[in-house]
């Protein structure tokens, strides 16, 4: 009985992303609002990528207007914290699996930005595949959240301050 | 209004659990029935996209929080119509009964639990964004009664949202979601909690109890009636509140103590009506129209003077409401005083035309007064539903 229970749980979530047919479906996409004083420029975008394609595709990074650089990232124990970094040769999204960008994993970085992007703003992002077609994603709306506990780690410097 | 596929759900899973220790051999199927009752509350849904927003007319759900906020200084209508667009997206997942965008606890998003929300704007709103142009016809703040003691703790706001579910940890996390969501646009001015009875106590349709005992709801236009349509939803005027319509909120304050020292008799007088059933004292039925001409053979008023229903009674065909209190219960004193009481809601399409007439009888003579005390106050427009990519409120904050 229990179990049967646990069906509700699995109602289907909503397809409310973008499709490109045969390449990469980008679904419950979001970006972290942010103020570039206080975040020093940065924020980064979240959601789900889903490679319907029969081969690896790899996220290598991405497109929008309101910063100057795009970079993947994930979170990794770095000295015993964790702290995000620039995934080298960049995210690969294994055939017909998907994966989640989300606060405290991998991401979208943003940085670099040229505005203050304010809650309940709407922004559009290009992801850069290599072995699918690019896709570009119009009204990623801003939500203010916290979370993830993400210190930025560079080779050069640190960023959190 | 509840989703056809949440009714078939619900119809099917009851009648099934009919047939549980009757049909054998069928024990796989009575399982499966018994498990889809255990959790017949989760699968409910509203229905959020519509001519109207959600949790209004709809039999009333279990748990509700009602939040009022008043926006920061700096905000413009832009920044409004950005709120919106939060809310909007938000309210739809969570009516579906998935998590929002960025909710840090989506494993809380565990059925739709008949989870309503919907917004309405309180007259300070429209001076603030220099918007009185698009206020409603009928809608201002209301006038001090006499009866009244508000307390500014539970009074006022800029913007409402009022929440409902069937489930009180669905209910949390919606009420976390939509109030993140609202944060860099106002702060917190006040919340009430509320509840009426729990899914599967009530059929459908039947009017619920308050906690001074009376059936609290009678002679309301039904769901889904066109009479529903002309008490409550707006259909002329500004654009946005084409679909909406008018809420009076009212925190009434219930003197359990002092009520309970009455009699049944005259508990039932004080109301005009039976508390067994609700029926009116000259009828069988809580449906049955009251006869407020009939008097007993020595010649009083069956339904005195003083009582509620007759004072409530539409004098002009117009004066009537929708009423949708839900239950407060905030604890208890030293001596075991219960704070208890309504929060009480009415819906309509013209304030000055339907509710403030009714009020300003009761005001004058009332003796349920001696036993309720309305200790909150606000009105809020509530704007029509949304289809599609549409926003909340969109064509007021354009």
């Amino acid at each position: 009985m229990r179990k049967i229970s646990l069906l509700f749980l699995l109602i289907p979530l909503l397809v409310t992303g973008c499709t490109s047919p045969g390449g990469v479906v980008a679904e419950d996409l979001w970006v972290k609002s942010s103020e570039m004083s206080m975040q020093g420029g940065m924020t980064a975008v979240y959601g789900t990528l889903t490679n319907n394609t029969q081969q690896d595709v790899v996220l290598v990074g991405g497109d929008t207007e309101i910063a100057g650089v795009v970079e993947v990232h994930e979170m990794t124990m770095i000295g015993g914290e964790m702290k995000m970094q620039e995934i080298d040769g960049g995210l690969t999204i294994p055939a017909g699996m998907s994966i989640v960008l989300e606060p405290g994993g991998n991401h979208l970085m943003l940085m670099m930005l040229t505005d203050d992007l304010e809650a309940g703003e709407e922004i559009s992002v290009t992801f850069d595949f290599d072995g699918a077609e690019d896709i570009t994603v119009d009204g990623i709306v801003a939500k203010p959240a916290e979370g993830g506990d993400e210190d930025y780690h560079s080779g050069e410097m640190e960023m959190d301050n | 209004m509840v989703s056809r596929r949440g009714f078939l759900a619900g119809g099917a899973a009851a009648a099934a659990s009919g047939a549980v220790g009757i049909a054998a051999g069928a024990a796989g199927a009575s399982l499966a029935a018994e498990a889809d009752l255990e959790t017949f509350a989760a699968s409910r849904q509203a229905e959020f996209y519509g001519p109207h927003q959600s949790g209004i007319e709809l039999d009333i759900q279990a748990v509700t929080n009602m939040v009022a906020f008043d926006i920061k200084e700096s905000v413009t209508k832009a920044d409004m119509l950005r709120w919106m667009r939060l809310l909007t997206d938000d309210i739809a997942r969570l009516t579906a009964g998935e998590p929002v965008l960025a909710d840090p606890a989506p494993e809380l998003a565990i059925g739709a639990a008949r989870f309503t929300a919907y917004v309405g704007f309180g007259p300070s709103l429209f001076s603030k964004l220099g918007l009185e142009s698009q206020m409603p016809e009928g809608f201002a703040e209301l006038p001090a009664f006499g009866v009244d003691q508000l307390q500014e703790r539970y009074s006022g706001g800029d913007v409402l949202i009022h929440i409902a579910a069937d489930d009180p940890v669905v209910l949390a996390h919606g009420t976390r979601g939509l109030v993140r969501d609202s944060m860099p646009f106002a702060s917190v001015r006040w919340v009430q909690p509320g509840f009426a009875h729990s899914p599967g106590m009530i059929p459908a349709g039947l009017t619920h109890r308050n906690l001074m005992g009376q059936v609290d709801g009678t002679a309301n236009p039904e769901l889904g009636s066109s009479d529903f349509d002309s008490v409550v939803w707006i259909n002329d005027g500004p654009q946005w509140i084409k679909g909406g319509t008018l809420l009076v909120f009212r925190r009434i304050a219930m003197q359990l103590d002092t009520w309970d020292q009455l009699g049944i008799p005259s508990k039932e007088e004080v109301i005009g009506r039976k508390l067994s059933n609700g029926a009116p004292l000259t009828g069988e039925q809580e449906t049955d129209v009251p006869d407020l001409g009939a008097r007993h053979p020595n010649g009083l008023l069956v339904i005195p003077e003083f009582a509620h229903i007759r004072r409530a009674a539409p004098q002009e065909s117009g004066e009537r409401i929708f009423r949708r209190p839900f239950s407060y219960d905030n604890g208890m004193n030293e001596r075991g005083s219960m704070d208890v009481g309504l929060l009480w809601t009415a819906y309509q399409r013209d304030i000055s035309k339907q509710y403030l007439p009714i009020q300003r009888r009761l005001e004058q003579l009332d003796l349920l007064n001696q036993w309720t005390v309305p200790i909150g106050s606000a009105v809020f427009a509530v704007p029509g539903g949304v289809q599609g990519s549409e926003l909340l409120a969109e064509a007021l904050f354009s």
